[in-house]
């Protein structure tokens, strides 16, 4: 953040004499100025002799924080903002669909929980096919173990669109798979990389008025996670928090919807429960929790948590090979 | 200075009553809805909504939200609000408006049976209004938010002269990894303050409790019971309650409090906190009227005051639900 003698050039008041007065407190940056008690420092400037001064200067500081808060949003405009851009997507799924309202909303973060061969790959795929299908809108797939198949979506992609005429056929595909957009990633940081790559280029594309993507997959999420949770320190988790607030801050700014998988490990009494700990708990919107009976083509969905909907729910579907 | 000056002096101002009426006028009870209505809540309270995740603490923050902004009366209908305005300081990123949309659609129909629709409308806008949301993404913009809030309620009182808020933060340990991580070295002087958990939410402390003194405000927080670095502890801890056997109350009681309940927030924040009520997702499963669903029931339970019995309650579409 900005210092004090940066801002002087743009604002005079904040002159060499307010500055020392500030140094002497250890206030040197906006910064400083955020974590030091505004009280004590007031009281301070009143008893100095250019204290008017002082006050003014105080009040430009104070001016300039206004600036790093988001704007704060009047009710209505909340309401209208969700009513208009935080539609929900169609998975492709209709039990799912059926359970969470309609389908993913944009906006939030919702994770998919599963033991290994639950079908959390072919739920991805299958939601990332009708995405770009049925909305026309771009994916980013976030692929952390070499799972995303082509030929999968292309079979799937047969499956919703039904019978389409010969030379229709080709270029719906090539539509489908020109917006789906794959990232092979193996650590946390390549993630952080693409996220951010992702924040400008849509930033640019908001600007222009034209932005058409519409959900981002991370398959799994918890691969690049669980290896720096490891260590007894808080570095890991603040990594998995700042990632976590990085998809809400995407999520939210561009309507986007976010799905991120989970893998499972042994509860209470051996029943799987999603990883990842305590502290993931309270971070995605909506929790679900996948299962499939051996050798069958049923899937379980459960609901853990929902802003809305009470959870405990429960819906069963099937995804055709 | 005259006879009768003195005389009114030793008379004193006002008798006890309309002191009494005064300080009612200008600290204004809030009647909040269950399980928050056990203890009178009063302006410059701070309460603090505690519990694991799930157990319905954003749900609460939304049904208070809700009874809080719908007008009293309305066109000669009793709404049963209380027509305050409401701040609602998001760190977590996850409040859906729509479901507080949907909480105050049920309400408004309940009260006038959903027989004019434009005016559900106007009435939901004019609750809406009163309703005011930030997000915070990290702990500088939570304190930047908090420093301007003063002069924002000062513009706001100018303009529409309301009075009475209620300032909501969901969840206050949302930052709580992010803060314990960065240790920067102090840099420049000597008192040169660093970011750290400590330094945060001592200037967190501060900066509410001049709102506190400036505006008529209840402050209503959210935590969330996070496992510390020691989870094998919890692991134990969480591992032997549910072999205690029956549920009595008591056996109940115990358990609620040693395995969920493990503070990290600093001494300063706990010694902020006037009022505390801890809220868990309970075993139970209560079956809805008129349909085959169940719900799950949750369990709060009030520690500062402490009070020594549980409230169980639902959450439905229509809100929260207290089960006798």
């Amino acid at each position: 953040m900005a210092s004090f003698k940066r801002l002087e050039t743009e604002f005079p008041i904040l002159d060499s004499d307010f500055q020392s007065f500030c140094a002497l407190r250890g206030i040197f940056t906006v910064q400083d100025f955020l974590i030091h008690d505004l009280q004590s420092l007031v009281a301070d400037a009143e008893q100095q002799p250019s204290s008017e001064r002082f006050m003014q200067a105080i009040n430009q500081v104070l001016y300039v924080i206004d600036g790093l808060h988001r704007p704060w949003l009047n009710g209505v405009d909340l309401m209208e903002d969700a009513q208009k851009n935080k539609h929900a997507l169609s998975t492709g799924c209709e039990g799912m669909d059926f359970l969470l309202r309609g389908g993913l909303q944009r906006g939030q973060v919702t994770e998919l929980a599963g033991p290994s061969s639950s079908g959390k790959t072919q739920f991805c795929l299958l939601t990332a096919s009708t995405v770009a299908y049925k909305h026309k809108g771009g994916v980013i797939y976030i692929d952390t173990g070499n799972s995303f198949s082509a030929k999968r979506i292309a079979c799937f992609l047969n499956q919703i669109s039904g019978p389409a005429s010969e030379e229709m056929q080709p270029r719906i595909l090539q539509d489908v798979m020109n917006s789906i957009l794959c990232h092979s990633v193996f650590d946390i940081f390549s993630m952080f990389d693409v996220l951010h790559c992702l924040g400008s280029k849509l930033k640019n594309q908001m600007c222009r008025g034209d932005n058409d993507e519409r959900l981002i997959i991370i398959d799994s999420i918890s691969s690049l996670i669980t290896p720096i949770l490891g260590s007894s320190g808080s570095q890991g988790r603040a990594l998995m928090v700042s990632a976590m607030s990085l998809l809400k801050k995407l999520a939210h700014e561009y309507n986007l919807a976010v799905l991120v998988m989970n893998h499972t490990v042994g509860g209470d009494g051996g029943i799987p429960k999603p990883a990842l700990g305590e502290s993931w708990k309270t971070l995605p919107h909506v929790r679900l929790l996948l299962s499939r009976d051996c050798g069958s083509d049923t899937y379980h969905v459960s609901l853990l948590k929902h802003p809305s909907v009470a959870s405990g729910k429960a819906a069963k579907f099937i995804i055709n090979d | 200075m005259s006879e009768a000056a003195v005389k009114s002096w030793i008379n004193g101002d006002e008798s006890a009553r309309q002191m009494l009426g005064r300080v009612q006028a200008s600290r204004p009870s809030f009647s909040l809805p269950p399980p928050l209505h056990r203890i009178p809540l009063r302006v410059g309270n701070v309460v603090e909504i505690a519990g694991p995740s799930p157990s319905a603490k954003t749900q609460l923050l939304v049904q208070t939200a809700a009874s809080c902004i719908l007008p009293k009366e309305w066109n000669g209908l009793h709404y049963g609000g209380l027509g305050h305005s409401v701040l609602f300081i998001d760190l977590d990123c996850r409040f859906d408006v729509l479901r507080l949309v949907e909480m105050l659609g049920h309400r408004i129909t309940q009260v006038n049976g959903c027989s004019c629709t434009a005016d559900n409308e106007e009435i939901l806008k004019l609750s809406m209004r009163r309703f005011s949301y930030i997000r915070c993404y990290d702990s500088l913009e939570l304190l930047a938010t908090l420093k301007t809030l003063h002069h924002r309620l000062e513009k706001e009182k100018e303009s529409n002269g309301i009075g009475g808020h209620l300032l909501m933060i969901d969840s206050i340990g949302a930052f709580h990894w992010v803060d314990r991580a960065s240790t920067s070295l102090p840099l420049g002087g000597k008192n040169r303050k660093c970011l750290s958990l400590q330094n945060v939410l001592e200037v967190v402390v501060e900066d509410l409790r001049k709102l506190l003194s400036l505006h008529a405000m209840l402050v209503i927080v959210t935590k969330a019971t996070i496992g510390g670095p020691t989870g094998n502890e919890v692991r134990r801890n969480y591992k032997r309650w549910p072999s205690a056997g029956t549920f009595d109350a008591s056996s109940e009681l115990e358990g609620l409090q040693k395995p969920y309940f493990r503070e990290y927030m600093p001494s300063i924040w706990q010694s902020f906190v006037t009022h505390r009520l801890l809220v868990r997702g309970s075993d139970d499963h209560i079956a809805m009227p008129k349909s085959q669903e169940n719900n799950t029931a949750y369990v709060s339970e009030w520690l500062l005051p402490h009070l020594n019995f549980l409230d169980k309650f639902v959450v439905r579409d229509a809100g929260v639900f207290l089960i006798p």
